[in-house]
């Protein structure tokens, strides 16, 4: 087998399990926070509704947190196994960032969660709301290490080379390279809004089912009201990051915003089907001046094309409609979020299909987050750590029929993973809270 | 500062995988014997590991994190070499992560399958690792007698975690389900006692370096104490079995305790082996040690949080001390 056809592998591998790992914390992320706050509403109030939806909630954390481990584990060991090029060449700085993670966040998470699910009754409330607190900062705290690294492969910083290898000159700079503030916001917020519509949305599916749940009306308000706060505030950092992702990486915005040629006066394109052999888009809707206007804040200003880059550009096409997904489910967030705050004031119980709608954006979050993480992903090849190390550089180890067998293991695994999840997510959601 | 970076975190690696071992083997067996037992002896075996099988498994992360970062080269050779294998285990432990944690909230035939998928993964995982153990120990060397040697290493390591399932919930139980363990627990040990054996005879046998460690009078005379130790700590877990079975006066948590003994000398006799080899024969740690800068930072990291690690894993121990109950949980 060729290499190209190794390195797809290596990709469809990674990727795949990336993509598949990044669903979980995602949503574990915000919902521990919101486990954080059903708990101290137990505690203020001593009102047994609020006990059971924190303990229903932990449910879904647990089966949420699982998933996560497990493919996390898998990552560990692929970081080494797929990219073998990306360790020799920037393990120095990997290397610490990712073990910084397991030692500041994983094992914190990981103990205090076992007090959470099981100590209870063992441990004084205090304890127990301590316990639930530190297992939220944890999964916070892994955010923070494994976006440090992933920013420093977007935006290098802090660096210098010693031998043909990569080595930190000074930490400081690399963890708090120029993307990694806009990143870790924008994926905290995003994680926030996934966990909200989570929450919102399976509490509408028991309303569907049993109307006067009066733990899962509770519920949909919390995660409704926490989306209308969040959704504006990730849609202010988006715009932000974006405008951050000009300043250092501004081929990805080239692509994202499909402009093929640099030039002044550059066009909005609101929709088109870029062609990437041809380096043009086809029916594109556009606003005359628009990007310019938009980024530089200035009609005439020039902004750099996917000429100025080539050959070192990422593909245009996937980069173009994976962003306007999310900007769309951003938006429709925004919206949905707003009307569900106005529908459920004053304790009302929305209409049956506006519940449905609720329902429907259960994992609005998950889409949005798939999204953004393929733009920004996508977005930087052929680079793999920007200007210094190419992805087609880093991989190797692995023969084809190695990862054709395991990637085939892993794709009937995480299949039957993910149906299980949802059908238990389902079940617990349907039977609700005992209040 | 002179300090010795490679030597500290080949200690550091070494630490953490033996505390993955000892850790998640006793969880790993409680699971591979889930079958043996009946469906209310099944919630208690659950409830005994549940609040302890997440943080156990940490432990992998941080022994090949470790190996990873501070043996970036080593880490390729290795992980390359059993790529198969380990895909093998991950596989495992994700059947077995998932069907613990989904099994509580299903009921009839889907808690069967649970049941089930815990098992196999505890089991899946179990033999692979042996497999790998296996593996590299004889330097990867390809053909059919290695093979069977490490099919017949990743046998006796999943005997060897049932030993160590078996005396955990000899300790974390009572009763009938205690009776049952004490039972599994021999049978364990006659499969560690296997395992143990052929690892101590192939080591030489494949390679020379370790043999004239070991084979080195007058050295070899107090190197003997290892393998010494080794049996008397199994011959503790058979008398205290036996002892406990029929009743008479001993401590639930002995036989863990030398189980613990046995697990910790046979991986200080296979450190003194390998040592200074990261790869047997082929690369040692110093040629395969990361950069200092990168190993300075992180020893700085490991410093700081290792005295809350310690202090924190102590006390969800101290939590969830004394005999197991069921329905935990719900």
């Amino acid at each position: 087998m060729d290499t190209s056809e190794v390195l797809l592998l290596a990709r469809a591998q990674f990727g795949l399990n990336i993509a598949f790992h990044i669903l979980f914390p995602t949503l574990t992320i915000g919902l521990a926070w919101i486990l954080v706050y059903f708990r101290l509403r137990a505690a203020r109030t001593g009102d047994a509704a609020w006990l059971a939806i924190y303990s229903l909630w932990t449910k879904v954390f647990a089966i949420t947190f699982v998933m996560g481990v497990v493919t996390g584990i898998t990552m560990s060991f692929q970081f080494g196994t797929n990219w073998p090029g990306y360790m020799q060449k920037v393990g120095n700085i990997a290397g610490p960032l990712l073990a910084f993670e397991v030692l500041f966040a994983f094992f914190l998470e990981a103990t205090f969660l076992g007090v959470m699910l099981y100590g209870m009754n063992r441990v004084p409330a205090w304890m127990h709301i301590a316990a639930t607190l530190l297992v939220a900062i944890g999964t916070t705290l892994s955010a923070f290490w494994i976006l440090a690294l992933n920013s420093w492969m977007q935006t290098p910083a802090g660096h210098i080379l010693d031998g043909g290898k990569i080595i930190a000159g000074d930490w400081w700079q690399v963890i708090f390279n120029p993307s990694f503030p806009y990143r870790l916001t924008h994926m905290l917020l995003a994680s926030g809004l996934t966990a909200s519509f989570a929450v919102a949305g399976l509490s509408a599916w028991r309303l569907l089912h049993a109307g006067e749940d009066a733990s899962a009306r509770k519920t949909l308000r919390t995660g409704l009201v926490l989306a209308a706060v969040l959704a504006p505030l990730q849609i202010f950092v988006g715009d932000l990051h974006g405008l951050n992702t000009l300043e250092h990486q501004p081929a990805k915005i080239a692509a994202i915003e499909a402009i093929w040629k640099t030039g002044q006066g550059v066009p909005l394109v609101l929709f088109a089907v870029p062609d990437d052999e041809k380096r043009r888009n086809d029916f594109s809707i556009e606003i005359p001046r628009g990007a310019s206007l938009v980024l530089r804040h200035d009609a005439d200003a020039e902004l750099k094309g996917i000429d100025a880059f080539a050959p070192d550009v990422a593909p245009v096409a996937p980069v173009f409609f994976a962003f306007r997904v999310m900007v769309g489910m951003g938006v429709l967030m925004l919206v949905a979020a707003w009307a569900g705050v106005w529908a459920t004031r004053k304790a009302a119980l929305p209409r049956r299909w506006m519940l449905w709608a609720f329902s429907g954006l259960t994992f609005a979050g998950w889409i949005a987050t798939l999204a953004g993480w393929l733009v920004t992903e996508i977005g930087r090849q052929p680079w793999l750590v920007t200007g210094i190390l190419k992805t087609a550089d880093a991989a190797g180890a692995a023969s084809g029929a190695q990862l054709g067998a395991s990637l085939t293991g892993y794709v009937i695994t995480y299949t039957v993973m993910l149906i299980a999840y949802f059908v238990v997510l389902t079940h617990l959601a349907g039977k609700g809270a005992p209040a | 500062m002179s300090l010795d970076l490679p030597l500290v975190f080949a200690a550091l690696m070494g630490l953490a995988i033996l505390l993955y071992v000892v850790l998640d083997g006793y969880d790993l067996g409680v699971g591979m014997l889930m079958p043996a037992a009946d469906a209310g002896e099944q919630e208690l075996m659950v409830a005994s590991i549940g609040p302890f099988w997440d943080a156990n498994e940490t432990w992998l992360v941080l022994g090949v994190g470790l190996l990873l970062v501070a043996f970036p080269a080593a880490h390729g050779i290795v992980l390359g070499a059993l790529y198969l294998p380990v895909a093998a285990m991950l596989i495992g432990l994700m059947l077995r992560g998932v069907g613990f944690e989904f099994r509580v909230k299903a009921e009839g035939w889907q808690r069967e399958l649970w049941n089930w998928l815990f098992w196999f993964g505890s089991f899946l995982a179990s033999f692979a690792q042996g497999l790998m153990l296996g593996r590299y120990i004889t330097g990867f060397h390809s053909g059919f007698g290695y093979i069977v040697f490490a099919m017949l290493v990743g046998a006796s390591l999943c005997g060897g975690y049932v030993l160590l399932g078996a005396t955990w919930l000899i300790f974390k139980t009572e009763g009938a389900l205690q009776k049952k363990a004490l039972a599994w627990a021999r049978w364990g040990l006659i499969w560690i006692a296997l395992g143990v054996a052929l690892v101590s005879l192939a080591t030489p046998l494949v390679s020379h370096t370790v043999q004239a460690k070991w084979f080195d009078f007058p050295r070899t005379l107090a190197l003997m104490l290892l393998p010494l130790a080794t049996v008397a700590a199994g011959w503790r877990v058979w008398a205290a079995t036996g002892r406990l079975k029929r009743g008479e006066r001993e401590f639930d948590w002995m036989p863990l305790a030398a189980t613990v003994a046995i697990f910790t000398l046979a991986f200080v006799g296979l450190a003194y082996s390998l040592f200074p080899y990261v790869v047997i024969d082929r690369m040692t740690i110093r040629e395969a040690a990361a950069h200092p800068s990168a190993l300075k930072f992180m020893l700085v990291g490991v410093a700081i949080v290792f005295p809350f690690l310690i202090a924190y894993t102590t006390f969800a121990y101290r939590v969830f001390r004394g005999k197991a109950r069921a329905g935990l949980y719900e």
